[in-house]
């Protein structure tokens, strides 16, 4: 294992561990989980161009809970993604953080931040095939996906670890993150948050996973 | 521990002097008297005593834990330096920093500070060469560890800088991108007031003050152990006042890009690095060299 191993869940030969690394972002992950259940949205001030005027928006009732819905089930996969020891679970748990982005945003009644998620949703969906594809090759030819086992079995194929990176950025990260620089136009700091938050944590743990596989 | 909080307070007060710093040498290449180099200890000092509240409009939860969360983030870091742990827990805590922005500037409401925080994500790119930063130091070392990495350089004679000068301009390039007044500081620009931090003030303001001062802190001690070495203490305060200056230097004499040439620069440079990065696999590794 690349970093001290604090935990250990074991399941078979899947063995779901916590390092001093992955700790670090399980804490964050949850202090953002914990934030997005007690925080209420903010009132976005809008500026009335060409005045000196600006008024506040109210975010909908039903609107913060669906977003509050979507931001803690994306915070939930972005802890799994955190802690599991098993690379398809990882791929699964990355492509379900891709969908709940968009879900964050999609009740928000703005052209300009459901154009920016549609075509994030597109990137997402792409970026799916060649996670998988890295997942489905680590099986191929190492016979187990579990992360704790591929440590002591030498490197992984370098085309795999470097399909499933592929797919981790094509999740969020430049330079596929382009969209979602606008979708983070849509009011709700604390969901809206989530977004990035889930992207980066993921991006961190998969740099642990291809340094350890 | 107690040793800790003393380099903590320290590192506090060494941050302000050296942005103080900052902001003196910009002024004085600009023929300006610029304001005394403690200017930001007296900043932060009067910022803690000023009236604080929140903001009605702000999500109020969230507008106090994002500066709460700096604060731990900054001194959670510089512990890692101080300690010499993973240089990937560095790495990490330096990528959550992006969320300080990002939520700093969300969490208020105001349009100035969410155009900041959307900046701020488009600007992502300046991420990626400092993990591949991370990967060519650890090509060479075979380590992560802060503290063993500063040690060989020192025992082999071999400054990390020396071998691998693309990644050492890649974390001078991150240093220079999160500078105040700096070419590629978009997410507080002028036309935005102060950007992302415009809407936290009085307390907040003054502990976002003491979370930049430990980032800084910790970055220049970060390059200097990783790049030259384990050195004595007065030559690593010597090094980041060097680094300081030079950062500021080019602070002065450039301008402010705009968001758009911002990620353009980032990204030529990610794919220059990341080629360097790739190169250097292929000679130590496939090629069998180790230092």
């Amino acid at each position: 294992m690349f970093e001290q191993i604090l935990l250990t869940l074991p399941f078979g030969d899947i063995v779901h561990y916590l390092s001093g690394y992955t700790v670090v972002l399980f804490a964050f992950a949850a202090m953002f989980v914990i934030l997005a259940v007690i925080s209420l949205p903010e009132k976005p001030v809008d500026i009335v161009f060409g005045t000196d005027g600006y008024y506040t928006k109210e975010i909908p009732v039903d609107l913060m809970k669906f977003q509050r819905f979507m931001a803690i089930a994306c915070g939930i996969a972005t802890i799994g993604a955190i802690t599991t020891g098993d690379v398809f679970n990882f791929t699964l748990f990355a492509a379900f953080i891709g969908i709940l982005n968009i879900g964050i945003v999609a009740a928000v009644k703005n052209k300009h931040v459901l154009d920016a998620a549609f075509s994030y949703g597109l990137v997402v969906m792409m970026a799916t095939v060649p996670l998988f594809a890295g997942a489905a090759i680590i099986a191929a030819t190492c016979g187990t996906l579990s992360i704790w086992e591929l440590a002591g079995t030498g490197p992984a194929p370098l085309v795999a670890r470097l399909l499933i990176l592929v797919g981790v950025l094509g999740e969020g990260m430049a330079p596929f993150y382009i969209g979602k620089a606008e979708i983070t136009r849509a009011p709700g700091a604390p969901y809206i948050l989530m977004i990035h938050v889930s992207s980066l944590l993921l991006f961190l743990r998969v740099v642990e996973i291809l340094l350890t596989v | 521990m107690i040793a800790f909080l003393l380099l903590l307070i320290t590192a506090v007060f060494a941050g302000l002097l050296l942005h103080g710093l900052h902001r003196k040498v910009i002024a004085r290449i600009q023929s300006r008297p610029g304001p005394p180099v403690w200017q930001e200890i007296l900043h932060t000092l009067k910022f803690s005593f000023k009236q604080t509240w929140i903001p009605r409009t702000a999500s109020q939860v969230m507008y106090v834990a994002i500066v709460l969360i700096a604060v731990g983030i900054w001194v959670a870091a510089l512990w890692v330096v101080w300690t010499g742990a993973s240089l990937l827990i560095l790495f990490a805590l330096y990528m959550l920093h992006k969320i300080i922005e990002h939520g700093t500037g969300l969490s208020s409401g105001s349009p100035y500070t969410k155009f900041g925080a959307i900046r701020s994500v488009m600007s992502a790119a300046a991420e990626l060469p400092l993990l591949a930063t991370v990967a060519i130091v650890y090509l060479f070392w075979g380590t992560l560890s802060i503290g063993e990495i500063a040690a060989l350089q020192i025992e082999t004679h071999t400054p990390t800088i020396l071998v691998a000068f693309p990644a050492a301009v890649s974390l001078y390039l991150i240093i220079l991108s999160k500078a105040h007044y700096g070419p590629f500081s978009v997410i507080e620009a002028k036309e935005l007031v102060s950007g992302y931090w415009t809407e936290h003030f009085g307390g907040w303001r003054a502990l976002l003050n003491i979370a930049m001062g430990l980032k800084t802190v910790v970055l220049l001690s970060a390059f200097v152990l990783l790049f030259i070495g384990a050195v004595p203490w007065w030559l690593m305060i010597i090094l980041m006042v060097v680094l300081m200056v030079s950062v500021s230097f080019i602070c002065a004499a450039t301008p402010m890009l705009t968001p758009y040439q911002v990620v353009t620069v980032q990204t030529i440079w990610t794919v220059i690095v990341v080629l360097y990065a790739a190169v250097v696999w292929l000679v130590l590794y496939a090629g069998g060299i180790i230092i």
